[in-house]
């Protein structure tokens, strides 16, 4: 057989579906596929707390520069706003719209204020935000970072005697933890704002009423609430983009590979924690 | 002195299977090979950036591979790392870029002026001129000139040992003459050892004090490359002339 016959050959055994090579057949296979992805979840688990205890003993040993800080806290926080602000806009005028359709003629419409208040600040002001900056923050972060791992920038940190957890992930997870809150505080107004105009503006029903209404069922404890989701996923946010990015491997096609699971990875994190804090904060 | 001891490395097959290399103080070796022998990784190992899973490397007598924190930290200020593409850092323009190279400590007490000339005569000695480079991104670089502030943050910092990952990958023949001239003056100048991988066996030739050939994760050989050049063995004659493989030459790999 010559040498074109043979590479043929193995081309086209490469193409060929393979038979499953465990023992109890394909429930088998499918069993030790997922055990391997278990495997690697946890892996990822372990290493994002050892990156979080890292973080942890930078910040309270003072060895964070606040300059990078700031740096990363003016593009997380200050120019994420427009964003920010166009969607927690949008998310209070359909809550408000919504709400006005089911009650129109059956509740009173004054409720309607207490239906966007707590929607806005219990969930779609957080959960929205977080959302918008998974795409706006955490796949930059993701991105940036791994694509410093394959041009060997990171080794390059390690060559000089520089701790990449302290230059890199260190400043942008405690700026996300600063910046989050805010931004989910600005959220939670501009989307009130919005809803109340909405109201006022499709229904008739009056700034006055709208927030009678939402005084009805406001609690202080609501607003808590709000900034520690806001808090907890500005911590979780960019730790998980951090550890994504500094995990990288293999060129241009592993960082998009590594950006995309980030991505799922925040997402679930955040709809996980999101879940949580209900029977945590909510009794 | 850098010496290499038993060095094991695997990741999904050998890599490194027992390298044992002793590098003298001032000396400037060559390692060569084929792509995929182990000669990056060997070179990562020498300052703690990958991980050896048997043996040792040490330099001067300290293990790298048992170092933490700051030991470990206090060895690499050391060495001076030429990446094979410069690996400047994107968002840093060339006088941030160099600075890098510069101990943190050390750079937090040096006055603006004085880490200017610091900075201006690293990049002189690479032969760039700090005036047209100094305020510019990585970006706005050709290949050679990332190439050469990439080893103008390797020697700012004033180390013993510099560490060439295929310094002349991806630059013209002229550029590459110049960045190998650049190599010899700085042994020359600092009295640093240098450890050079290379895949280009004729430039390296006439500025290396030893060669050596890795092998399927071994040393295959060493010598001065008057040896190299002389020698017998059947993988060597065929990189130095890059001969198309035979059928000989195939068993043997």
């Amino acid at each position: 057989m010559d040498a074109q016959s043979r590479i043929t050959g193995a081309l086209e055994d490469s193409h060929r579906p393979r038979r499953s090579l465990s023992p109890l057949g394909p429930a088998g296979s499918f069993l030790a596929k997922l055990g391997r992805r278990g495997e690697r979840v946890a892996e990822h688990a372990g290493q994002i707390a050892l990156l979080a205890w890292g973080i942890i003993s930078l910040t309270f040993t003072g060895k964070v520069s606040l300059r990078e800080i700031l740096r990363h806290v003016h593009w997380m926080g200050i120019q994420s706003l427009p964003i920010v602000l166009v969607t927690s806009t949008l998310a209070g005028v359909v809550t408000s719209q919504q709400g006005g359709y089911q009650f129109t003629g059956s509740v009173p419409l004054y409720i309607l204020g207490s239906v966007v208040v707590s929607s806005v600040v219990l969930e779609l002001g957080p959960v929205l935000t977080a959302v918008v900056l998974i795409g706006r923050v955490g796949a930059r972060i993701t991105a940036e970072l791994g694509t410093m791992q394959v041009s060997e920038q990171i080794d390059a940190l390690h060559s000089l005697g520089r701790d990449p957890v302290r230059v890199l992930a260190a400043p942008r997870v405690i700026a996300g933890a600063l910046s989050f809150p805010v931004l989910v505080a600005i959220a939670n107004t501009v989307g009130i704002l919005a809803g109340m105009a909405a109201a006022q503006g499709t229904l008739g029903l009056s700034p006055q009423s709208f927030m009678y209404g939402a005084q009805l069922f406001w609690h202080n404890w609501d607003m808590f609430y709000s900034l520690a989701k806001g808090t907890t996923f500005g911590l979780v946010i960019p730790l998980i983009a951090t550890h994504m990015g500094l995990v990288t491997r293999g060129g241009a096609e592993g960082v998009g590979r590594a950006t995309t699971s980030a991505v799922v990875f925040m997402l679930l994190a955040v709809l996980f924690l999101d879940a949580l804090f209900p029977p945590l904060l909510l009794q | 002195m850098v010496e290499y001891e038993g060095v094991y490395k695997t990741f999904d097959a050998p890599v490194l299977a027992g390298v044992d290399l002793a590098i003298p103080q001032g000396e400037t070796i060559a390692v060569v090979g084929h792509s995929g022998t182990g000669k990056s990784v060997l070179l990562k190992t020498t300052i703690g950036l990958i991980a050896p899973d048997r043996g040792d490397v040490r330099i001067d007598g300290e293990s790298v591979v048992r170092a933490r924190g700051k030991q470990l930290n206090r060895i690499r200020r050391k060495v001076g790392y030429v990446f094979q593409n410069a690996a400047l850092f994107d968002s840093m323009n060339v006088l941030e870029n160099v600075s890098q190279g510069i101990a943190e400590d050390e750079l937090k007490r040096l006055p603006g002026p004085e880490l200017l000339r610091r900075v201006s005569e690293a990049l002189e000695h690479v032969n760039l001129d700090p005036r047209a480079v100094l305020t510019k991104l990585p970006s706005e670089l050709s290949g050679g000139m990332r190439k050469r502030v990439g080893l103008a943050r390797a020697i700012v910092g004033r180390p013993e040992i510099l560490l060439y990952d295929e310094p002349v990958t991806g630059l013209d023949p002229v550029n590459g003459t110049v960045v190998h001239r650049l190599i010899a003056q700085l042994a020359d100048e600092m009295g640093v050892t240098s450890i050079i991988v290379t895949h280009d066996i004729d430039g390296v030739l006439p500025i290396a004090d030893r060669v050596a050939m890795l092998d399927k994760g071994t040393i295959r050989f060493v010598g001065t490359p008057d040896d190299f050049r002389n020698s017998d063995d059947i993988l060597v004659r065929a990189f130095l002339h890059r001969e198309v493989p035979t059928e000989e030459l195939l068993e043997v790999v």
